[in-house]
């Protein structure tokens, strides 16, 4: 399991750090980037084999993203965007879209409907885990702050 | 969005007009490259105050800009509408440490103008290095999504053929919903001729990791975001055009996907 875990944080750093460049991040940030992604994919890989479903793991998964963009943003004196951007699309929800459509063209409705509720919910908890750590209010994170001199 | 142009010749204005024009601009830039409400705002103030400025006026949207200022016995107000908005971290972030420097008074009018018209012209990354990374994204997340090393190098063609349409699309006037459907269509497309090739040489691979791979750079995870924020930040309206924006992108994709799988599946001998 622990070496199932490294390989799941490697290629979703990989991933995150390709979509970066999609996003013309500037080459500095590319580490960073990648890191959040990881972090966020990390903790929702890690609490969906520790028995949390898929929604619940969403969730953990975006509290560290953010909690993680919160720290990056404060220490490279760069905005949070920057990094929550591409971190965020490791736990999108595209599989759930994808098989929302399948089962719609199956003709399997109930399965249809499931998928359907689920991505959605996925996307609402999603948005709940990043805003809850993004209005945490700034003080918890000045200590991180560089200060010149 | 064309570098220049906008920020261009501050001689002929009073200050408080060119403070506005200035301010305008680097908010225009932000907006266009995808910063939060809140910033865009938040950083106009700022500037339009560290130019003496002190009443600035700004409301802002996810698609337009409205700022007024009142200074030197004018009232001066404009206003930009911005239809659609690509992603460049680059700009914002150099925007913002722009307007840090202003904000401790380093900065001369005419400099920051210089600057701002610098920022917009920062290039893309050449078409290549995006090509590479997009195919190497789309393999990971396949890989990531339950797929094997095989559906990701199946993905990683996906991605290949997906960026160059993306390009030419965002360049063309074809409008969101139809660019998203068609970049999805062809993404089925592209997978599924990778996954009846495997099939036919004896690879088992599985259609739905290589296709949802190949779909997650079309998916609207920054709508989803930026558009938390605008919401969280008290910009409802901004919010809800994200919003808006997030569900049509992910119909379109939904639609893409769903024809190709539709009319391949009456094709006897392909299995989907």
């Amino acid at each position: 399991m622990i070496v199932q875990f490294l390989i799941q944080c490697t290629v979703s750093f990989v991933a995150t750090l390709a979509f970066s460049i999609l996003f013309h991040a500037p080459k500095r940030q590319y580490v960073a980037c990648g890191a959040t992604g990881m972090a966020g994919w990390g903790v929702y890989w890690l609490s969906v084999q520790l028995g949390a479903s898929v929604v619940l793991g969403s969730f953990f998964g975006a509290l560290a993203l953010a909690l993680l963009t919160r720290i990056l943003s404060v220490v490279c004196r760069c905005p949070s965007v920057v990094y929550i951007t591409a971190g965020i699309f490791p736990l999108v929800p595209g599989a759930g879209i994808y098989y929302t459509v399948y089962y719609f063209i199956m003709g399997d409705n109930d399965a249809c409907l499931a998928k359907g509720v689920e991505t959605l919910k996925i996307a609402v908890v999603i948005a709940l885990g990043i805003l809850a750590v993004l209005s945490l209010p700034r003080g918890l994170f000045r200590r991180l702050e560089h200060r010149p001199g | 969005m064309t570098a220049g142009g906008m920020g261009a010749s501050p001689a002929g204005d009073a200050r408080p007009a060119a403070v506005l024009r200035l301010a305008l601009c680097a908010g225009q830039t932000l907006l266009e490259n995808g910063g939060e409400i809140f910033r865009v705002q938040d950083t106009m103030e700022r500037i339009a105050r560290a130019y003496g400025e002190e009443h600035f006026h700004a409301y802002v949207l996810t698609n337009g800009l409205f700022v007024s200022v009142d200074g030197g016995g004018q009232l001066g107000t404009t206003l930009r509408f911005l239809p659609q908005a690509s992603t460049h971290m680059g700009r914002i972030m150099a925007v913002n440490e722009l307007s840090r420097e202003i904000a401790a008074g380093a900065v001369p009018l005419e400099e920051a103008f210089r600057r701002l018209d610098a920022i917009r012209a920062m290039p893309q990354k050449p078409a290549l290095v995006r090509l590479l990374a997009c195919a190497v994204g789309t393999a990971a997340f396949a890989y990531l999504f339950g797929g094997t090393p095989v559906d990701a190098g199946a993905a990683f063609c996906a991605g290949l053929a997906l960026e160059p349409a993306r390009i030419a699309l965002e360049r063309s006037e074809v409008g969101k919903f139809v660019a998203n459907l068609l970049c999805a269509g062809l993404v089925a497309l592209v997978s599924l001729l990778c996954a009846q090739a495997l099939t036919a040489l004896g690879v088992a691979c599985s259609l739905d990791a290589i296709i949802i791979g190949g779909i997650i750079p079309l998916v609207p995870g920054i709508a989803l975001t930026t558009g938390i924020r605008d919401a969280a930040g008290g910009d409802y309206l901004s919010g809800m055009i994200r919003a808006v924006d997030a569900v049509l992108v992910g119909a379109a994709i939904a639609c893409g996907v769903g024809f190709v799988l539709t009319v391949s599946s009456w094709i006897p001998g392909v299995m989907v």
